[in-house]
């Protein structure tokens, strides 16, 4: 294998953009022998993982604060751990209500019990056999996640040979767990959740995980699926673990990107990519904004498919269909994120004081039909008078981010749609955080005294700045209809495209976002194989 | 001793009755009011004025069902009025589908040129894909235990080559369809709201979804399984729905059915985990080698069945089984022809009669339609509902005297549960929320009214004995269809326990007035009971 230090503008493979999955795509590559480029727009790596200093002092993750669904085999595979990355446990969700009562659920089975029985003895009975319930679906569908997906079109044995895999799997599930996964895959995560619980509070914070990053309600099909790809994190093998890199988001990246750089991959920031170079049907290198071109064998584009095939390769060179359907994959970003920086801890009304459950995430969700009038807001395009906010503390648990004394406060906010019926994103930056401050202050009314700095990123401010299309944090959205093999486009889900030699390898391909990696290692895996059988030449 | 005693007499039930006596067995078919045919029936609710009671247009039947069962010989007339779909908005604008392509693209084209050309494409596209979806209404959901029976096998082979046969494209298309809402659908045809709310209705009539739920597209998919056309069916019998059940009773007997009316079945009676017949109200036993109902899922297993023979497991899924209702009827006796003020002076009187003459479509736009769903999220009826309307005795004079109509209107979103008060004392309002919707497109339509008749979603349950008020038996939702319908592997018509089988709208593929749950169930009854 040749380090590739001063190179000659030729080389293996490129990849366009350095969120995490182009990093863990131009990692695998590397460790097998391809000499890759790696060309990043903005000054800093991690895409939409990444930690910035916005206010002196207070460093955020930006975008993506938490993590859980990082593949364990990319941990492994890569040795993230050496190369910087410690993920620090957030412990529970705390959700305070309008009666001046909260609910706080904790990782520690017994205290989370004891917690769910105060509101209904019956919940907290089946909260246990929900989480096992859950847990064993997950172990259903693990192996999914690391699959390239099948053509259910085609005729090819090694398409029926894993559909079939799949039907085998379902039949030898047991009954109960059967029953469970079609209904997850269909209901809504509300309808799912009423036939386990009966408390109100407890299923609208459930539920919010069933639409994040969604333009849909909790009451709508398709978001129990959700549910669960947001049940499937996992740290250190331990099903539903949130947790906290020790430096923000953007320390994942750069664990990531140490990796690949150990592997030889040349990584250059602050090096926009404004072309994909398509000879006869093939890609054969970039063209940089400033100019220059870089060629090699292989370009992966990490971005989405909008970017992808619209700006950077161009309609003239795609099949009609196929630009038909690009067009219709759908983003609609939904959410926006207001980061603070702060003088103190706020103090929540419904448990005064720095406890233990300002370690953990306090979610904005005090009941179903806060969360459904969330969305119906949404819908006509306004943003959620009163939204679903997930809120961290960062600080708490990691006092590296924040001046002594100070801490910063990450709050993803649910609904902001893409596009408004009144308005532009420009002008109802600030009304929409303010909002939100106002949101949480119903709840705890110091917030405002103490805040010294304020972000606000609206689905406008997403797509400017991180390349996201409509702003959706997903790269388009993990509705049934885009996902598997119809992710991002039906017959183009196995990382390839109509242009030879090109391959996606971002949150648009299966098994889609989060900081999961997954995708970014499919594609390099799929690429090699294609190395090999000599598809590409 | 009847072999078979059928307990309903439902469009479906009637079906399955006919083919069980066709085939040489002697049902004994047992109906709870004094007349057949469930929710499909005619009632004078004014004096002169009579209307399908409850549904409005009929399947259709399946052609193979209307054709075994000697549907028109057994006094059925069907009649077929030119238009399929009349949509009015307040601005002045409208269109008419028609059975004739020509005609509704004329139509369209006046409000969008680009539109009435799509329109032609997707009636091309959804009749190729009935071509194909067709036969899965009359498939039998195959097992999800080990491998298929031979008889499956060959049955899924066939849907899938007729499936590979659509080309790879659309065979991704209908993948991707599916689950979507069918808001995203139609977005994806037309750029009229109008004719996008027209058209995604089908998506959502009688359902608990608004056009944004995800999953609203195969509803409308399926429902174009029976009859592709965009605007869906316009067909109504002679003498209201009520003569379509006439028909399949009389042809049910012909056959050599026992019919019973007036006889109300208590219980379901199970000996050592076979049903060996019925107890009546009035307590009166009847033995039989088995047992079919045609009453909906949670009726038949939370009802009429003892739970004590089930699992608790499977007793809490029936618990979980969604089957609250969305849907109201108002049906007025008027005292002329109404007039839209949409249609004002297009061509003659006939001609405007004729535009309306299937079906009136209210709900101008894809908000229009969610907002009104909005309402029944948090247990209030639509102050602007979406109206699916019929005025029958345009084309059936036996309706109404001469000179007057009737207007038969379903009316959405009317949830079951209210939050505030019950339905006893918000059918007035909910009427009223009607007729003011209403008098937006007609103005003068208030004054005409003679009578009216309100069934609110608890009538539906109270009496015509259809559980939380669904018109379907149980929600029309991804997680309750084919295989899952009305449960996970109990979507093969029979129950959990021996000989006891359902036959109705709770089962697949269970939409509409098409006899298909019936006469699916009727295959599986005859297979079990020759073993």
């Amino acid at each position: 294998m040749t380090l590739n230090t001063n190179s000659n503008g030729k080389y293996d493979a490129i990849i366009i953009g350095g969120g995490h999955n182009g990093l863990v795509a131009a990692a695998y590559l590397a460790r097998a022998g391809k000499k890759v480029l790696v060309l990043e727009r903005r000054y800093v790596l991690g895409g939409a993982a990444v930690t910035e200093e916005i206010i002196p002092g207070f460093k955020f993750s930006v975008c993506s604060y938490v993590v859980s669904l990082l593949r364990p085999e990319i941990i492994r595979e890569l040795d993230l751990p050496r190369h910087g990355l410690e993920i620090l446990p957030l412990d529970g969700t705390f959700t305070p209500m309008h009666s001046g009562d909260y609910l706080w659920r904790m990782d520690d089975h017994g205290k989370s019990r004891r917690q769910i029985a105060r509101h209904s003895k019956l919940d907290a009975e089946a909260y246990e056999e929900f989480g096992k319930a859950m847990h064993q679906l997950c172990k259903f569908v693990k192996p999914i996640m690391n699959m390239v997906p099948p053509d259910p079109t085609s005729l090819n044995p090694k398409d029926w040979s894993k559909l079939l895999f799949l039907g085998k799997r379902f039949q030898q599930l047991p009954r109960e767990d059967r029953y469970n996964i079609v209904q997850l895959m269909t209901m809504s995560a509300a309808d799912f959740l009423d036939q386990w619980f009966e408390t109100d509070v407890l299923k609208a914070t459930m539920s919010a995980s069933g639409i994040i990053g969604t333009f849909l309600g909790i009451r709508s099909p398709g978001t129990a699926y959700v549910l669960l790809h947001h049940y499937m994190g996992e740290i250190d093998g331990a099903f539903r673990a949130w947790g906290l890199p020790r430096g923000g988001t953007g320390a994942i990246s750069n664990s990531i990107a140490a990796a690949a750089r150990e592997a030889g991959v040349e990584i250059r920031t602050e090096t926009p990519v404004a072309k994909i170079l398509v000879k006869n049907g093939k890609a054969t290198g970039v063209a940089l904004e400033n100019g220059d071109e870089f060629h090699a064998q292989v370009i992966s584009s990490c971005c989405d498919p909008n970017l992808t095939f619209l700006k950077f390769v161009g309609r003239e060179e795609l099949p009609d269909d196929f630009v038909t359907e690009v067009m219709r994959y759908k983003y609609r970003g939904s959410s926006g994120k207001v980061n603070m920086a702060l003088d103190g801890l706020p103090d929540f009304k419904a448990l005064p004081g720095v406890g233990r459950h300002l370690r953990g995430a306090v979610s904005i969700s005090p009941s179903m039909e806060y969360m459904e009038r969330a969305y119906d807001d949404a819908k006509y395009g306004r943003f959620s008078r009163r939204p679903y906010i997930d809120i961290v503390f960062p600080s708490l648990t990691d006092p590296s981010v924040a001046p002594p004394g100070k801490h910063t406060m990450s709050c993803f906010v649910q609904y902001a749609p893409y596009k408004l019926s009144e308005g532009t994103w420009d002008e109802k930056r600030e009304a929409f955080g303010d909002t939100v401050v106002e949101t949480i202050s119903e709840h705890a009314p110091n917030l405002k005294n103490l805040i010294v700095g304020r972000q606000v990123l609206t689905p406008l401010d997403i797509e400017r700045d991180f390349g996201l299309t409509e702003g959706n944090i997903f790269q388009g959205e993990l509705s049934l209809e885009q996902l598997f093999f119809l992710r991002p486009v039906a017959g183009w889900a196995r990382y390839n495209t109509p242009i030879k030699n090109l391959y996606l390898c971002g949150s648009a391909t299966h098994p889609g976002g989060g900081i999961m990696g997954a995708p970014g290692r499919l594609a390099a895996l799929k690429m090699l194989a294609d190395w090999k059988k000599g598809v590409v030449a | 001793m009847p072999d078979v005693v059928i307990i309903g007499a439902g469009h479906n039930a009637l079906v399955t009755a006919f083919y069980l006596a066709k085939a040489g067995l002697k049902p004994l078919v047992l109906e709870r009011s004094a007349s057949v045919g469930g929710a499909a029936v005619t009632d004078e609710f004014y004096r002169g004025f009579k209307c399908s009671t409850l549904a409005h247009a009929a399947g259709p039947v399946l052609a193979e069902i209307a054709h075994d069962m000697r549907l028109g010989r057994n006094g059925l007339e069907m009649i077929e009025p030119v238009a399929r779909v009349f949509a009015p908005a307040p601005d002045g604008s409208w269109f008419t589908l028609y059975s004739d392509l020509a005609r509704s693209v004329e139509s369209i084209a006046r409000l969008s040129p680009k539109d009435a050309q799509r329109y032609g494409e997707l009636d091309k596209t959804l009749k190729k894909i009935s071509g194909v979806t067709q036969h899965l209404l009359s498939l039998t959901p195959p097992s999800i235990d080990g491998a298929p029976s031979r008889e499956d096998a060959w049955k899924l082979l066939k849907t899938g080559r007729g499936f590979r046969k659509l080309g790879r494209q659309q065979m991704f298309q209908v993948l991707r369809w599916g689950p979507m809402a069918v808001a995203d659908f139609v977005a994806e045809w037309f750029e009229t709201d109008l004719l996008r709310a027209a058209i995604a209705a089908r998506g959502i009539f009688g359902t608990a979804m608004g056009p944004w739920s995800a999953g609203s597209t195969a509803v409308m998919l399926l429902r174009a399984a029976s009859d592709p056309h965009p605007g869906g069916v316009s067909a109504f019998p002679r003498g209201g729905l009520g003569a379509l059940t006439a028909a399949m009773a009389a042809a049910a007997r012909a056959a050599g059915a026992e019919i019973r009316t007036g006889a109300e079945v208590r219980q379901i009676s199970v000996k050592n985990g076979v049903a060996t017949g019925v107890t009546l109200t009035s307590g009166e036993e009847i033995q039989a080698r088995a047992v079919v109902s045609g009453a909906d899922p949670r009726r038949t297993y939370l009802k009429l069945v003892d739970p004590v023979h089930f699992e608790p497991a499977f007793v809490v899924k029936m618990r979980n089984y969604r089957s609250a209702g969305t849907i109201a009827k108002v049906n007025l006796a008027l005292d002329g022809v109404p007039e839209f003020s949409a249609l004002g002076s297009f061509g003659s009187g006939a001609d405007r009669n004729q535009a309306m003459s299937g079906r009136i479509h209210i709900g101008p736009g894809i908000d229009y339609l969610e907002r009104a769903f909005d309402a029944s999220k948090y247990g209030e009826f639509s102050q602007h509902p979406y109206l699916d309307i019929s005025i029958p005795s345009l084309s059936d004079s036996t309706l109404a005297p001469a000179g007057k109509h009737v207007m038969s209107i379903c009316a959405q979103y009317a949830p079951y549960k209210l939050k505030d008060g019950d339905w006893n004392t918000q059918r007035g309002n909910l009427a009223d929320a009607v007729i003011r919707t209403l008098a937006i497109y007609a103005p003068r339509l208030p004054e005409m009214i003679l009578g009216k008749q309100i069934i609110t979603p608890l009538d539906l349950e109270e009496k015509y004995g259809l559980t939380g008020g669904h018109p379907y038996h149980g929600e029309l939702a991804l997680d309750q269809l084919f295989t899952m319908r009305p449960v996970l592997e109990y979507g093969r018509y029979r129950a959990p326990i021996k000989n006891l089988f359902l036959c109705g709208s709770g089962t697949h593929p269970g939409t509409g007035v098409t006899g298909a749950s019936g006469a699916n169930a009727a295959r599986e009854i005859l297979k079990d009971l020759r073993k």
